[in-house]
């Protein structure tokens, strides 16, 4: 996939909100991790954050990766929204993500974590009261999403095919 | 994590990485020689750019570490990479397998329990420490969802992690990979303060 002058990938625990109609968001490679993205198409604003963590109360909160955690990072984004200018009534939310890259006994809290980070963004998003219109979580395979802000297109890619 | 600490650890990877190799060399019955042993501190969210980018293709090679403390070791190849060590365990030409099949799987989740006990072995030598390594999970994926896999634990405690990257040469020929040693906060401080001790 060619990128753009105005493609971003974001990385661990990073986030993004834009009403420039040209820009491309991605999470590239999100294996247990979850990217909520959110888009409001009355307004053309899109919004994407990679989060990697159920719960912020579980670990160190830190200041390099504000959308580490799933319950700090979707009120953090819904609020970026609103003020780029999204009509949060109409704002529309897809989850991405949340596969159990290996299963092993022993090691419940690592493995399990894709889930618990997908329990955790459903809870977080129906505390917003947003809409979640699509979802591609679980699995054993890693993904890729892409959002076209200015159409609300999203692809979501496995390693090799499209989803 | 500071200078001090990074010199007891850095000379137990490579003391871990040299026995691996022995092991391996004797695995497959051909010396395999450590070319370069970089060991690096980076950001665990730059960790997928020695692959070229998170969603390249990935194969790696996973074992939990229990024992003393916790942590996680991951071998991590370029596609080619990988096949090319399945070669070698099967004792093949370079370039004769073509795609991972269950037996290439099998040959390389042996490669992960020889290198794991090797390294955890040479490490628990020197320190005291009781170090075990799970049973290997080969796993074929994105390099960054193949991350997530320790990515994840790491980054409830601490945002930098270890690498160290190697290159080796067997029958003559230069392979290049990342033997990622990640260990968590924990683990990282047991150890250091074990070769304190020491």
């Amino acid at each position: 996939m060619a990128a753009t002058a105005t493609e971003r990938a974001l990385g661990l625990g990073e986030w993004a909100v834009t009403g420039d109609r040209d820009a491309v968001l991605t999470c590239l490679g999100l294996g247990s991790c979850v990217a909520l993205v959110l888009h409001d198409p009355s307004t053309s604003v899109g919004g994407m954050a990679h989060m990697v963590l159920p719960d912020s109360g579980a670990g160190r909160a830190t200041d390099s990766s504000p959308a580490k955690f799933v319950d700090l990072a979707v009120p953090l984004l819904v609020e970026a929204m609103a003020r780029a200018g999204a009509n949060r009534s109409k704002v529309q939310a897809r989850l991405v993500g949340g596969a159990s890259m290996l299963e092993m006994p022993g090691r419940p809290n690592t493995m399990q974590i894709g889930e618990r980070n997908a329990i955790a963004a459903r809870a977080a998003i129906a505390a917003q009261k947003l809409p979640i219109v699509e979802e591609h979580l679980g699995g054993t395979k890693g993904r890729t999403v892409r959002l076209e802000v200015g159409t609300g297109r999203v692809d979501v890619s496995t390693a090799g095919q499209r989803e | 994590m500071s200078e001090t600490e990074f010199g007891p650890w850095s000379e137990l990877v490579q003391l871990g990485t040299k026995k691996a190799m022995q092991g391996l060399s004797e695995m497959i019955g051909a010396d395999i020689e450590v070319n370069d042993l970089e060991l690096k501190l980076v950001p665990v969210t730059e960790v997928s750019n020695a692959f070229g980018g998170r969603d390249e293709d990935a194969v790696g090679i996973y074992l939990s570490v229990s024992g003393s403390a916790d942590g996680h070791l991951m071998l991590m190849y370029e596609p080619r990479i990988a096949l090319a060590f399945v070669d070698l365990l099967m004792g093949q030409p370079i370039s004769t397998t073509d795609s991972l099949d269950g037996m290439g799987r099998s040959a390389l989740g042996e490669m992960g329990n020889i290198i794991g006990a090797f390294f955890l072995g040479a490490i628990a030598d020197a320190t005291g420490l009781a170090l075990s390594p799970s049973p290997p999970s080969v796993m074929t994926d994105m390099a960054g969802a193949l991350l997530d896999v320790v990515s994840a634990d790491i980054l409830l405690t601490q945002d930098e992690t270890y690498v160290a990257e190697a290159s080796f040469r067997v029958h003559g020929e230069d392979i290049n990979g990342v033997f990622m040693v990640m260990p968590t906060q924990e683990l990282f401080e047991t150890i250091v303060n074990s070769t304190k001790v020491a």
